[in-house]
């Protein structure tokens, strides 16, 4: 959260006015496309700037850990053929070996007959067919192929021609071969047959060195894959960190932050209550003795006062009587605030009927004609309840006291789902709707105190309490044309 | 009972006292009234110590008692009262400024007899301790002493 709005200063200022006395530098085209991409970003939250990040590095992962166990799988595969490549030339070297093993007991058959020279020989005869499977088997790709059944052509074509030479010698005797012991039946054949394995073993050598190479390439490059996969994976766990990190920094921050306050209120509100029990005690004094003195000074010297003396004696305790009401008035404005509420649900037809009685209106001599529609029970708290319809009353009746007929209508409606608005209405001396916004204010009057009596506290108090129902309190009216105060109530208990 | 029992009014004001006094002159109550100017005289006064070694001791009729007083306040001597076997009979009003909901639950909470708040208005003040000390002092019967 609060990257994101430490954002806008570092970024705001280039698109301020303060940038425009030098447009002589053109920002390249790039800068132009990375700002517009950073102010795009700069618009993300941080949950979808954070699920970007990682799903990014997540990708990258998944990317390098792919690319390796292919590569993985082709260093794997490339050794395969080493084996085989090897295995092939070793073949090769043994079956070169019992040719050559073979061809040189052949030639001493012919020359000196004796049998025991063909001991190689016929072994080679024995194993040609193990020999040719194996050669098979090894044969690779199609170019060997093509090149060892030609060897095994060539391999036949030499014990056949050496078969033969045996047959010759055994039917038409020693002479008949001599010519052919000297140079070796099977020159030719042995001579391509030297040949071919020479250039099998040579080609075998070429591709091993080829694979050699493409491995170690390959492992280069799985080395390097991986390290960046490791570091991806460092970057990935370090912003973790960060981010745990920074969340938990500032939720401590706050959860510090919120704890001081918490404190500080509470210190204040100790002070406030040691501010109003003071005031109640000690600010009370005073008046009392003014007020006490001033009355014991008319009993005692009175008849000796002219009139003059009396009144100014009068004003003396009407004053001290004043100001000992605002103080009241004050404290309970200030108690509404703090005390502890009281849930509960409150009828309020009974109320309003209590809060009629308790004021004695009905034994007033100005008949009021009275309109009570029928009230809903509402959640809250009793005692300040009764406070709002006693102000709220009392209002109505000192505002209606100088009307030949006055009238007070208190009625409810349900206009807004969810909560319940109750009104009283009068057709008293009414108010100016421009000064609409003091009616609610504490000591805001808009009569004056020989017009109508009062400190102004009454509608403070309601709105005051109103609030800490979770409501509204407001009103309506118009010079001589009477006022309307209303007061709105949720059904289901918010209240603070 | 030869003696009349006095009625013991704590006011560390010396103003609000002498309006009490004015007020109790009306009924002719104020020769029984004893004035003391903080908590810890109002103690020496009922545990006959101090100044008040001499007194013939006996339990006063009533004591009104004044939440806020220098050097023991108006509580400390309430619960001192009603913690003493001796003294616990004897009715106290908390007689004070103070509208404080903490203040009367707890003066109730100590058994206290009354609680009644000084009105600024003289005539209502004047009212309310003629009452007090003529209800108190006059039509209520005191406890039986040594009870």
């Amino acid at each position: 959260m609060e990257s994101a709005t430490q954002d806008h200063p570092t970024t705001s200022p280039s698109a301020t006015p303060a940038a425009e006395p030098m447009p002589a530098a053109p920002t390249p085209a790039w800068l132009q496309g990375n700002r517009r991409f950073v102010s795009w970003v700069g618009q993300w939250s941080i949950e979808q700037r954070v699920l970007t990040g990682f799903g990014l590095v997540f990708f990258g992962i998944l990317v390098i850990s792919i690319m390796s166990y292919r590569n993985t799988a082709v260093v794997v595969k490339n050794s395969k053929l080493d084996t085989s490549s090897h295995e092939l030339v070793q073949l090769l070297g043994s079956i070169e070996e019992a040719l050559i093993a073979a061809e040189s007991g052949h030639r001493r058959y012919l020359v000196t007959g004796d049998d025991s020279y063909l001991k190689a020989y016929r072994g080679l005869v024995e194993q040609m067919p193990e020999f040719s499977r194996y050669l098979q088997a090894l044969s690779g790709n199609s170019e060997h192929r093509e090149r060892i059944s030609q060897l095994e052509q060539l391999i036949r074509q030499q014990l056949d021609i050496e078969t033969a030479a045996i047959n010759q010698r055994a039917t038409q005797g020693t002479e008949a071969v001599r010519h052919l012991a000297l140079p070796g039946v099977a020159k030719r054949e042995l001579d391509d047959i030297h040949r071919l394995i020479a250039e099998l073993e040579s080609s075998e050598q070429q591709s091993t060195r080829t694979r050699v190479l493409h491995s170690a390439g390959t492992t280069r490059s799985t080395i390097a894959l991986l390290a960046l996969g490791a570091m991806l994976q460092l970057v990935l766990l370090g912003s973790v960190y960060f981010l745990i990190h920074h969340d938990i920094t500032n939720r401590r921050r706050v959860a510090a932050e919120l704890r001081r306050q918490g404190e500080l209120l509470q210190a204040a509100n100790k002070e406030l209550e040691a501010f109003s029990y003071s005031v109640s005690h000690d600010l009370r004094a005073p008046l009392r003795h003014i007020d006490g003195y001033a009355a014991l000074l008319s009993k005692t010297s009175g008849e000796a006062l002219n009139g003059k003396a009396r009144r100014y004696l009068d004003t003396i305790s009407d004053s001290a009587k004043q100001m000992g009401q605002l103080i009241d008035d004050l404290l309970v404005f200030s108690r509404m605030g703090r005390q502890e509420m009281l849930h509960s649900t409150v009828n309020l037809n009974q109320l309003i009927k209590t809060v009629i009685h308790d004021l004695r209106l009905d034994l007033q001599g100005n008949a009021i004609s009275w309109t009570i529609g029928s009230l809903p029970d509402v959640p809250g708290d009793p005692a300040m309840l009764r406070q709002v319809f006693m102000n709220l009353l009392t209002n109505a009746v000192k505002f209606t006291a100088t009307r030949p007929k006055p009238r007070i209508e208190i009625g409810a409606t349900r206009d807004t789902p969810g909560e319940v608005t109750v009104f009283v209405r009068d057709n008293g001396v009414g108010f100016d709707m421009q000064y609409v916004n003091k009616l609610f204010g504490v000591f805001q009057r808009l009569h004056r105190n020989d017009e109508f009596e009062g400190t102004g506290i009454g509608l403070a108090n309601v709105r005051r309490i109103m609030h800490r129902h979770g409501g509204r309190a407001w009103a309506e009216g118009a010079i001589d044309q009477g006022a309307t105060f209303y007061v709105s109530l949720p059904l289901k208990r918010t209240a603070s | 009972m030869t003696t009349v029992k006095p009625i013991l009014l704590a006011e560390d004001n010396p103003r609000d006292a002498e309006l009490a006094l004015a007020a109790m002159e009306e009924h002719h109550i104020a020769d029984k009234v004893v004035v003391c100017h903080d908590g810890a005289e109002v103690l020496d006064y009922l545990y006959c110590r101090g100044v008040f070694k001499s007194r013939e001791c006996g339990n006063p009729v009533v004591v009104f008692l004044d939440l806020k007083m220098p050097k023991v306040d108006g509580i400390e001597v309430l619960r001192t009262i009603k913690n003493d076997a001796n003294l616990k009979p004897i009715p106290v009003v908390m007689l004070t400024s103070s509208r404080e909901e903490r203040d009367l639950a707890q003066s109730y909470a100590l058994g206290a007899n009354a609680y009644v708040v000084k009105p600024v208005e003289f005539q209502q003040f004047i009212s309310a301790v003629k009452e007090l000390g003529v209800f108190w002092g006059v039509i209520n019967e005191p406890p039986p002493e040594g009870s």
